[in-house]
């Protein structure tokens, strides 16, 4: 049989009664933190076998039905799932900003260069070339 | 006039320092989660799921980082106005909004097994989810705001106040009580096994790590949307008309 034990800094949690125990979970209900409803196990009666064929009430703080591989599997995927898209999004942006860069130096350099042309043979400077014309 | 621009070898440099540091990091990486999975025993009382506890802690260790970083490149940018300073800051306040939301969402997926409820208003849990919205109005002021002197000072301003959070996250926890674990400060029952240990301290270097790479390449990010910025009006004043 597994038993669940509640470690000594979790005890104060609120609806923290995973113990299968039949004692009522007296640590709940005394905990600093119990501004949350006690369990109502606390209040009521055990239910017998009759009461829980003729009814199904709800409970807060029951027993736990996480299962811990199934939480770990889920932590570790938003960790890798942010930091991917951190990464992902890094990059899309240094790819776009790199090729603009490199748009402009190259359209920036062709202009030099005619400017410089021009001025070596006495030429009155051509009109730069477009952006979209400067390649890489 | 000659349009200054780095030499090769210069740009070269910090490149291939920035891609060996990306390897570093991938490996130790790739090493952590090897060794937490195989290697660090399951604890007693929570079973598996306490293995979250071995990038939880890191990846609010990295937060730290983060916040420490936009604290300094807004004091920077507020004492003498470079921009380098405000790139370090947004940088800074990026890795901290990625590495919080980290925290908080695998803080409430352990206390889910752990505490039995996802979410308490404990002072540590308040706290931190505190001070991850003032990064993120940071980050979404960055964004929206425009990038402009009044704006950057404006942002500085958020930065050095939000990092006025930090101590009070690391110590509520000492003085206020609360659920939240104390294993590690000394009020704790502490880490008994060495592999336990040796876990966490892989995981406090990968995101170490992993927060430089990506402090780094923001603020290489940064600093290239500076230098588009002047080739725009370089390219302006040269008369080069857009696509």
């Amino acid at each position: 049989m597994k038993i669940d034990i509640i470690p000594p800094s979790a005890t104060a949690a609120p609806a923290a009664s995973t113990s299968n125990s039949a004692a009522p979970p007296i640590v709940a209900a005394s905990a600093p933190a119990a501004a949350a409803p006690a369990p109502p196990s606390s209040t009521q009666p055990t239910p017998t076998v009759d009461d829980r064929s003729t009814a199904f009430r709800a409970v807060e703080g029951g027993p736990q039905m996480q299962s811990g591989e199934k939480l770990l599997v889920e932590a570790y995927a938003a960790i890798w799932i942010i930091l991917f898209a951190l990464i992902l999004l890094s990059w899309r942006r240094q790819r776009r900003l790199d090729d603009r860069m490199a748009m402009l130096e190259g359209a920036i350099d062709k202009a030099r260069q005619a400017e410089a042309r021009s001025v070596t043979m006495g030429e009155t400077p051509k009109p730069p070339p477009q952006a979209h014309e400067g390649g890489t | 006039m000659e349009r200054p621009s780095p030499s090769n070898s210069a740009r070269r440099t910090p490149d291939l320092a920035f891609q060996i540091l990306v390897v570093v990091a991938a490996i130790c990486t790739v090493g952590t989660i090897h060794f937490v999975a195989y290697r660090t025993p399951i604890e007693a009382t929570m079973g598996i799921v306490q293995k979250i506890f071995y990038f939880h802690v890191p990846a609010a260790y990295s937060m730290y980082l983060g916040a420490a970083a936009c604290f300094v490149g807004s004091a920077g940018y507020l004492y003498d106005g470079r921009r380098g300073w405000d790139a370090l800051a947004r940088a800074g306040a990026e890795v901290a909004v990625a590495m919080g939301v980290i925290v908080l969402i695998t803080g409430p997926l352990w206390a889910a097994k752990a505490w039995g409820v996802y979410w308490t208003w404990d002072p540590r849990l308040t706290t931190s989810m505190l001070s991850v919205l003032l990064y993120v109005a940071y980050v979404v002021l960055r964004l929206f705001a425009g990038d402009g002197d009044a704006e950057r000072r404006f942002a500085a301003a958020l930065g050095v106040l939000g990092a006025a959070n930090l101590p009070i996250i690391h110590f509520s926890v000492q003085k206020w009580g609360g659920n939240h674990p104390r294993v590690i400060t000394s009020g704790g029952g502490g880490i008994h096994d060495p592999n336990m240990t040796l876990g966490l301290m892989l995981g406090f270097l990968s995101f170490t790590l992993i927060a430089a790479v990506l402090l780094w390449w923001r603020l290489r990010i940064d600093l290239a949307a500076s230098r588009l910025a002047e080739l725009e009006q370089e390219a302006l004043e040269l008369g080069i008309g857009e696509d």
